[in-house]
């Protein structure tokens, strides 16, 4: 008895030193001194100040691997989101089997190291400072970061120390921030310009509308609803109703009575996850048939499958491919997407929105990587900064991705699509309606200010 | 196979809690029984060895590493605070990540609404995390095991909710970062990551001692008395209400202190997730049980267990990180199998045997 | 049908929805004196196995029964390998620890072997509705309360149902009379994990869709739900359940200032009903012996 007992705690024992052991075998290197701060000379024509940079941002690459920073959930409720990823890991193996990357004239391999962060900011940013360091002695850039507050996270430590926090994975409009040159948002529309387009899709179907809305009780409700308050100033439009639901809830039956109740004639479904389908479902339970618009976070074959008829013919908007859209089966940008995940993570559900998501941002990095000019932080930085690209990814046909000097939102260019419903087992999609509204440059000003830099 | 678990050194016979003069009366068993000289000199070298790696740490890890032991540091106190509710006083309490949110926000609103020096809001946090357990302490005192655990479950799980709705960081984000020089280390000699160790490991220090003469005091007799024979106590003369709520007070300022200096470490107090305070408050109660519930040190080694298991965790399951959960999940169950009574409690058995044993015959 | 009427229907949807899983919590604490934390995720669990056999095939109805018929076995499993080995230890908070771990592992296990999209549960009752109300709430209300009397009659007039509410009231004297324990914790394990897998099913089809965090949101408002009846009424954890769900809708219509913070309604209820009635609105009074 006493041996075994004596052998049980040796063992536990034995375990937890492994463990420790494991997570614990560097050899703190506190010569930092010797770090160059500050700017270098090509730092000159540069909108991006460097004096205070931690890490000199003009340093090329060594060798011939660039690595890639990422933290996103992995595990836990909001696991799906890790599916993202598998869009932009087929993209650059795919690029990597063709040889690499060009990169300021160079020519470099994609490397990257991701952690799970389970949507806990602290996590996120624990993960970044370690992968990137505090010197940014580690990976090159930092990359599809999912989540608004895990971003924003992030967003002081990499400025300073001047490391690209690129594409980062949500819609808010804070990624317009100047005072923050090193994070640049996705092509994901600013959620503001949501509520833009739905005010002017309101204005010809129905100029007298009033406007009930579903938010989920955080920023990302307070942007649409700020959002369409700024955008029906001077219309007939009118805001009526508005109900809240607390964040990870996913169902809104009590909301969305109340809200068909209300007399009014439009809805505005700010719901994600699964409160969007059980919103449009609900709606339809209540007999309630307002012009609806679906956040575009709710585009998603799963998602709209679930709400199935009561979604038929509500809007949103995108600017990426909808892969269930038959018009692109023969398309030859979504055949490449097709095939190269079928060969690089067959896992992956080609048909999942945000895996198409995934593969455009990876897209876009590419592009902006051959358009800079030497293979530093600062010349990628600068280069996403002054990016014009089209036709690349699964973007939609006119749609250009064109950020400036003042102008930081890539998401700028619209397409209204339409949920086409034609039965349970058909294959549901989000057809495009109309021209591609154009708001290039005007996010700042269709955004009210506290929402940026609040 | 399975021992009962041996509670000697905390049990305490009833009728010696509450005495009134404060002396314990002739021939009922002392609280704290005497420890054997060999015992007590294979403690001190525990105690100078910890200390000498405790101490020595912060130069030997890369700044990451520095930031888990950290992590790891005030989760050992919000630990320490639950352990003396909990282990001690046996009120089970889920809601201690509320305390410790509590804690987080004041010192983060303090700092970026009120230019606050970090290190001046400690007490201010620790001050109102204690106001706040003292109001849930008092309904706290009409309802017991259970539906406490259900009351303090709730307050978990409003916390974020509270937060989300009140709280208005950049662009409306329920999140408040302090600029990150306002955590610069005021000691020239120490790094910034260091810097935030040492503030932790000193609070922990600090907290640790006053929690050890706590329990050491009458106060944490009648604690124990309340936890094993709560009428019996009260028959015996200890005032059940106030014992129960002051602990509620104490324990909660212990997790308000630590989710002050969480926002320090982590550099953050986050309202945006809903169940990161639920998620919190699991955290603190795995930490006393799998460190050995009703010990001083027990929440220490519980929680640099779980910090070191979490971390390493996610590299054993590469491609199917989802599982991440399920082998944390498996541990802490492995845990409470293999050492019924914490890896602190295994120790002292441990030692205790080793202490009985004749001197020479270690057998193996 | 007015706004109130259709709020209170609302509140009655989802009450029934709480009742439901405070039925299995309750079944677990009177067998077996634990807070089963894992009860919602093995209910989760149960009902991504009912999900996946109607989606190979099976009728829902089979799938149900199926799924609770495994969930038993599951039950009975879980008791005999993680829990009792624990218990025997004797330290309540080692068992709360345990079903912690599980929460944590049945939760990312549904996810590894059921995929993290959501999902949509089919139901095995007729669509549309009666007097207004959805044929799903009417079923799951009825299926609620037929439970609820077989479990009473099983309880209160059953020998096994004597020895169930023996051994959870005192474990050691009731083995002194020759009753074997462990099996009939077994058995409380098995039955409660059972009601789960119904529950989580049936809650999983009335709601638009279901994914991991389906149980998690339930369970805080379930716990409520089995607080508030005082945890070993059968009864009071359905009509609680409805009481809170009630509450919860009719906050949402008519009380702005909770908007988003409607938890705290369930939790002011619990408080107030336990400092006016220790034992909750259905629960017995114990005595306490020195």
């Amino acid at each position: 008895m006493r041996i075994r007992r004596m052998a049980r705690y040796l063992s536990v024992l034995l375990a937890f030193t492994l463990v420790a052991a494991g997570g614990a075998c560097s050899q703190r290197d506190d010569d930092d001194d010797d770090t160059s701060a500050g700017g270098g000379d090509s730092a000159a024509s540069s909108d991006i100040p460097t004096e205070d940079c931690v890490a000199d941002p003009t340093e090329p690459v060594e060798g011939d691997t660039i690595t890639l920073a990422s933290s996103y959930p992995q595990s836990g409720l909001t696991a799906a989101f890790s599916e993202i990823a598998r869009g932009w890991m087929a993209y650059f193996e795919m690029m990597n089997d063709q040889g690499g990357v060009e990169f300021g004239g160079e020519t470099f391999q994609i490397d990257w190291v991701e952690r799970d962060d389970e949507y806990n900011a602290a996590r996120t940013s624990a993960n970044i400072e370690e992968l990137v360091g505090q010197d940014g002695e580690g990976a090159f850039a930092v990359f599809s970061v999912v989540g608004t507050a895990n971003n924003l996270a992030i967003r002081d430590f990499l400025g300073e120390l001047c490391v690209p926090d690129i594409f980062a994975a949500t819609g808010s409009p804070a990624w317009g921030n100047p005072d923050y040159p090193w994070l640049i948002g996705s092509t994901l529309p600013p959620y503001t310009l949501e509520s833009q387009r739905f005010a002017e899709l309101l204005e010809e179907e129905q100029p007298d509308a009033e406007v009930a809305m579903l938010l989920q009780n955080d920023d990302f409700g307070a942007a649409y609803r700020e959002g369409l308050e700024q955008a029906i100033e001077g219309t007939d439009i009118t805001i009526g109703d508005i109900q809240e639901y607390p964040t990870g809830a996913s169902e809104v039956a009590s909301q969305i009575t109340s809200l068909a109740n209300s007399g009014a004639t439009a809805f505005f479904n700010g719901g994600t996850l699964l409160a969007c389908p059980d919103a449009l479902s609900q709606a339809a339970a209540n007999n309630w048939e307002p012009i609806t618009w679906v956040s575009g976070t709710c585009i998603s074959k799963t998602l709209m499958g679930i709400a199935g008829e009561a979604g038929a013919g509500v809007y949103s908007a995108s600017n990426i491919k909808d892969p269930l859209d038959p018009q692109w089966d023969d398309d030859e940008a979504m055949q490449e997407y097709r095939d190269t995940l079928a060969q690089y993570q067959p896992e992956a559900d080609p048909d999942n929105g945000i895996v198409a998501y995934g593969w455009t941002q990876a897209a876009i990095l590419v592009e902006a990587m051959a358009n800079a000019e030497e293979p530093t932080r600062l010349a990628l930085m600068e280069s996403l900064r002054n990016l014009e690209v089209s036709d690349v990814g699964l973007l939609l046909p006119g749609v250009t991705v064109r950020t400036g000097p003042d102008d930081p939102y890539m998401g700028e260019q619209l397409q209204l699509v339409r949920y086409n419903f034609q039965g349970a087992d058909a294959r549901n999609y989000f057809e495009t309606v109309g021209d591609i509204a154009d708001y290039e440059g005007q996010t700042a000003d269709l955004t009210p200010e506290d929402l940026i830099s609040g | 196979m399975s021992a009962p678990v041996d509670k000697s050194d905390t049990t305490v016979e009833a009728p010696a809690a509450g005495d009134g003069a404060g002396t314990a009366p002739a021939g009922t068993p002392p609280l704290w029984p005497p420890v054997p000289a060999r015992v007590r000199a294979v403690r001190v070298v525990i105690g100078v060895v910890l200390a000498a790696a405790a101490l020595y740490a912060p130069y030997y890890f890369e700044p990451a590493t520095n930031r888990l032991l950290s992590q790891a540091l005030y989760i050992a106190i919000a630990a320490m605070g639950l352990n003396l509710l909990t282990g001690f006083n046996g009120q089970v309490s889920i809601g201690h990540g509320a305390f410790f949110g509590v804690g987080a926000f004041t010192t983060a609103i303090l700092m970026v609404d009120h230019g606050w020096t970090f290190e001046l809001t400690i007490p201010v946090a620790a001050a109102l995390s204690a106001l706040v357990g003292l109001a849930v302490g008092f309904p706290a005192l009409r309802v017991r095991g259970l539906y406490l655990a259900l009351i303090t479950l709730g307050l978990a799980v409003l916390f974020p909710r509270l937060t989300m709705k009140y709280v208005d960081g950049t662009g409306g984000v329920a999140l408040l970062r302090p600029a990150r020089s306002q955590f610069d280390s005021l000691l020239t000699f120490l790094d910034d990551d260091q810097w935030a160790y040492g503030l932790c490991l000193v609070a922990l220090v600090v907290l640790g001692v006053l929690a050890r003469n706590l329990v050491h005091s009458r106060m944490g007799r009648a604690l124990v008395a309340v936890r094993d024979q709560e009428i019996a106590a009260t028959t015996v003369g200890v005032n059940l209400a106030a014992t129960k709520v002051t602990t509620f007070a104490i324990s909660a300022a212990y997790a308000g202190v630590a989710g002050s200096l969480s926002v320090m470490v982590d550099r953050l107090a986050d309202g945006t997730n809903p169940i990161l305070y639920f998620q919190r408050s699991i955290e603190f109660l795995v930490a006393v049980v799998i460190g050995g519930s009703a010990t001083i040190l027990g929440p220490v080694v519980g929680a640099l267990l779980l910090v070191a298991l979490r971390r390493n965790t996610e590299d054993l399951i590469e491609g199917k990180e989802v599982l991440a959960p399920a082998l944390y999940g498996a541990a802490l169950i492995a845990i409470v199998f293999v050492l019924p009574d914490g890896v602190v409690g295994g120790f002292r058995r441990l030692l205790a045997r080793w202490a009985a044993a004749p001197s020479n015959q270690e057998d193996h | 049908m007015n706004l109130f009427t259709e709020q209170v229907l609302n509140g009655v949807g989802n009450g029934v929805v709480y009742g439901s899983v405070a039925l299995a919590l309750v079944l677990i604490f009177r067998t077996t004196s634990v807070l089963n934390f894992a009860q919602g995720e093995m209910a989760l669990f149960s009902t991504y196995i009912s999900w996946k056999l109607t989606t190979e095939g099976l009728p829902v109805v089979g799938a149900i029964a199926l799924s609770a018929a495994i969930a038993f076995v599951g039950g009975a499993v879980i008791e005999r390998l993680l829990i009792r080995p624990v218990e025997e230890a004797r330290s309540p908070l080692n068992v709360v620890i345990v079903t912690l771990g599980l929460f944590l592992g049945l939760n990312s296990l549904a996810q590894l072997v059921f995929g993290t999209d959501p999902q949509l549960m089919p139901s095995p009752f007729p669509s549309g509705e009666v007097a207004g109300i959805d044929k799903d709430t009417i079923g799951l209300i009825v299926v609620l309360l037929a439970e609820c009397a077989l479990l009473w009659l099983l309880l209160q007039k059953t020998r096994i149902g004597l020895k169930l509410r023996a051994v959870a009231s005192n474990p050691e004297s009731s083995r002194l009379h020759g009753i074997n324990a462990g099996t009939v914790l077994m058995l409380g394990w098995a039955l409660s994990a059972a009601i789960g897998a119904i529950a989580g099913s049936l809650v999983a089809s009335e709601r638009t869709g279901f994914d991991a965090s389906l149980m998690q949101q339930i369970l805080v408002y379930a716990f409520a739900a089995a607080a508030l009846g005082g945890f070993d009424s059968l009864i009071g954890a359905v009509v609680s359940g409805l009481i809170i769900g009630v509450a919860d809708a009719l906050t949402i219509e008519y009380v702005e200032a909770l908007d988003g913070i409607e938890v705290v309604l369930p939790l002011g209820l619990i408080l107030v009903v336990l400092l006016v009635r220790p034992n909750g609105l259905f629960g017995k009074r114990t005595v306490e012996r020195v």
